[in-house]
């Protein structure tokens, strides 16, 4: 009856480290996913820069150039962006005003800029967007501006440090202007030749104008400015490190947003569940030997006198514990086997458990993260839009993409590999092993003289 | 033949020391029994104790049939144990989950004796201390005091020991029970000439015995 009992509480503990085991491999290998999939780059604006419309005072290339030398950057890609109003460009947008205001009506009321527009009598052209970047040839569009990947559909790009007058055009812009490779427009009274046409499969976008940094800086009489850098990191441990450095290096004069550190904010829920597990592992490890060398030790208090006869009829040391020790063996393996199918059984919900529970304290940061940003697909992470694919974060960008880890943050997927078996047997060892000690040296210590006594 | 010279045992505790035996030296023959009285904490279980090699003596000599037992080693001393000596307790102490017959099966067990011979020797043993048959395979539990008495008394001559140490065997019976088990452990030391030993608060039980010896504060005496 109390051997029933031991096995029990031994089974309980050791499904629960079980348990806690494979909630914490799961979780730990979603944490692992999640982080690879983010990316290592660090997205650098200035403060309070809003792209489309500008604002904010840009920052310097000496500034940006800087980052590089800091540990673990392997590159900085920069990019400045400009606005060409009609006064200064041959070209024409193709974005007629009324249009694009009824757009921003509809979809983001607050940040087109344009309310008054809507009456289609109202003679508003819409300026062209000038992208200077050192990191032509990578993809430019970011989900900011709802495109995809930027392709070059016809002529190729310029190098990252040209200062050549040339550019790579937008599809839809080429085609409004009827312009190709080797074609030429004006732009801040210089002749511009056209050496590429690209595509990112969004109107929006395809309407921008790329040119090296160099020559846009010296064009808009910006020079040495930037107005966004993208910091790439060379391993993704290293990303939040590196953060830290870039805040601290730029200070107030910029806003550093590494998707690490918002995906980590994310990540908090799960992290707090691979602790939890991890604790409840080691406790609930340590319980089960508490329990094994408690119970061991009561029962061979309670068989004593019987140690003692046994002794005076003449058994060995060994003999009687190699019984104490198949005893306290058949406690543990019952209770691992046990413990195990059950540990197993209930490891699946127990995680989903778990994971819920803790990101359910703070559902609101993540809905309203989305919400918040989602509201203005097109626009407002603007400034931060033209940078490569693996850093595409621009807020709304970010706020999209969460949504999804979030809710596949649930979406965890338990397994008992081989590892946890291992465990399982060697705790069950060491645990019994532990057990079987205690007791040989307490039988080891009873004297036999004893049972002579009367209690 | 038992030989005991000059055997000497003294505890050591906070109160002070213990003379528990001092002095010890007499000798019985085989299938002799001799009863051993005494006031409580007189000694009685202690010179038992050492006569067992349940625990060692600081002086003296224990000689029986020529072998000095200071002389054995430890697998020596577990020999003599489970093939010398059987033991009778006030309190019976059989292994409360094996049964009767298991009981017995365990001292052959250590004794070493043909597996094959054990259970019909066990059962010969249990006849010999009168239980009934049916009740052999009873676990301790579910025998009365007495019952439980022969399956100890069974226990310890099973093994054919030179020597049978019984402390107080009687002490937790009734007066007519206890008779009956003193006259058992005679008759089977009479039939395998082995020598024993009783230890005895009741006079009357003492009387039963072939000789008597009393023990006052650790030394031994005989009483005519
Ligand atoms: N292990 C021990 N440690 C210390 N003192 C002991 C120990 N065993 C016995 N004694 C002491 O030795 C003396 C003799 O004890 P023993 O048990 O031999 O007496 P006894 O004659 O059997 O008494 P009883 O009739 O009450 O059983 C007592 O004073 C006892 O307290
Ligand atoms: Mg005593």
């Amino acid at each position: 009856m109390r051997s029933v009992g031991v096995v029990v509480i031994l089974a309980v503990a050791i499904a629960l480290s079980i348990s806690m085991l494979i909630a914490r491999d799961a979780v730990s290998t979603k944490i692992n996913t999640v982080r690879a999939s983010t990316g290592t780059t660090i997205t650098v604006s200035p403060k309070g820069f809003f792209g489309f419309q500008g604002g904010g005072t840009a920052l310097t290339t000496t500034q940006i150039n800087g980052l590089l030398s800091l540990p673990n950057v392997t590159a900085v890609q920069e990019s400045l962006s400009e606005q060409l109003k009609s006064t200064q460009t041959s070209l024409i947008s193709p974005t007629p005003a009324g249009q694009l205001g009824q757009q921003f009506g509809s979809s983001a009321g607050s940040s087109g800029g344009s309310s008054t527009s809507g009456s289609s009598s109202f003679t508003f052209t819409i300026p062209i967007r000038v992208i200077g970047t050192n990191s032509p040839g990578t993809a430019v569009v970011g989900g900011a501006n709802g495109g995809g990947t930027e392709k070059l559909t016809s002529g190729k790009a310029f190098s990252p440090t040209s200062t050549s007058d040339v550019a790579v055009i937008g599809n839809t812009l080429a085609t409004k202007n009827k312009l190709k490779v080797g074609s030429t427009f004006t732009a801040w009274n210089t002749k511009i030749t056209v050496v590429g046409v690209f595509s990112a499969g969004s109107t929006f976008t395809d309407s921008n104008v790329l040119m090296p940094l160099a020559t846009v800086q010296k064009l808009a009489s910006a020079s040495k400015q930037v107005t966004s850098a993208t910091v790439v990191v060379n391993n993704i441990n290293n990303v939040a490190s590196v953060d830290r450095a870039v805040t601290k290096r730029l200070g107030s004069a910029a806003d550093v947003t590494s998707t690490q550190a918002t995906v980590q904010s994310e990540l908090a829920p799960l992290n707090s569940v691979k602790t939890i597990s991890t604790y409840t592992l080691i406790g609930s490890v340590i319980g089960a030997a508490i329990i094994l060398l408690l119970s061991m030790l009561m029962i061979v208090r309670e068989r004593r006198r019987e140690v003692g006869v046994l002794k005076a009829l003449g058994a060995t040391n060994r003999s009687i514990l190699t019984q104490f020790i198949a005893e306290s063996t058949t406690f543990t393996v019952l209770g691992a086997v046990v413990g195990f199918v059950a540990g197993i059984a209930i490891s699946s919900p127990i995680t989903s458990a778990l994971v819920s529970a803790s990101s359910g304290s703070t559902p609101s940061s993540v809905g309203g993260f989305v919400r918040g940003s989602g509201g203005g697909p097109s626009f407002t992470g603007g400034g931060s839009g033209f940078t490569p694919p693996s850093g595409s974060f621009s807020r709304s960008g970010g706020g999209l993409r969460f949504g999804g880890i979030n809710n596949t943050l649930t979406q965890i997927h338990t397994s008992a590999g081989w590892s946890t078996l291992a465990f399982a047997f060697i705790a069950a060892l060491i645990i019994a092993a532990l057990g079987s000690s205690v007791a040989a040296a307490t039988i080891v210590r009873i004297r036999p003289a004893e049972v002579l006594r009367s209690e | 033949m038992l030989k005991v010279e000059n055997l000497n045992k003294t505890f050591h505790t906070g109160a002070g020391d213990v003379h528990a035996v001092q002095n010890v030296t007499f000798s019985a023959a085989d299938g002799e029994v001799v009863a051993i009285i005494g006031a409580s904490g007189s000694g009685k279980s202690t010179l038992l104790s050492l006569l067992g090699l349940l625990d060692a003596p600081d002086r003296g000599s224990i000689d029986i049939n020529g072998v000095q037992l200071a002389n054995l080693d430890s697998a020596g001393r577990t020999k003599y144990r489970s093939t010398q000596v059987g033991f009778v307790f006030q309190q019976f102490n059989l292994i409360p989950n094996l049964t009767a017959k298991e009981n017995v099966m365990l001292a052959l067990e250590f004794a070493r004796w043909p597996k094959e011979d054990r259970g019909q020797r066990a059962e010969e043993m249990l006849a010999m201390v009168g239980l009934d048959a049916g009740k052999a395979d009873r676990r301790p539990a579910k025998l009365s005091g007495g019952e439980q008495q022969r399956v100890a008394i069974a226990r310890a001559f099973a093994a054919e020991p030179q020597l049978i140490l019984a402390d107080e065997p009687t002490g937790s019976l009734d007066k007519s029970t206890g008779q009956k088990i003193v006259a058992l452990l005679r008759e089977a030391a009479t039939k395998q000439k082995a020598t024993v030993l009783v230890v005895t608060h009741d006079e009357k039980i003492a009387q039963q015995a072939d000789r008597r010896l009393e023990i006052e504060d650790g030394v031994l005496k005989e009483i005519a």
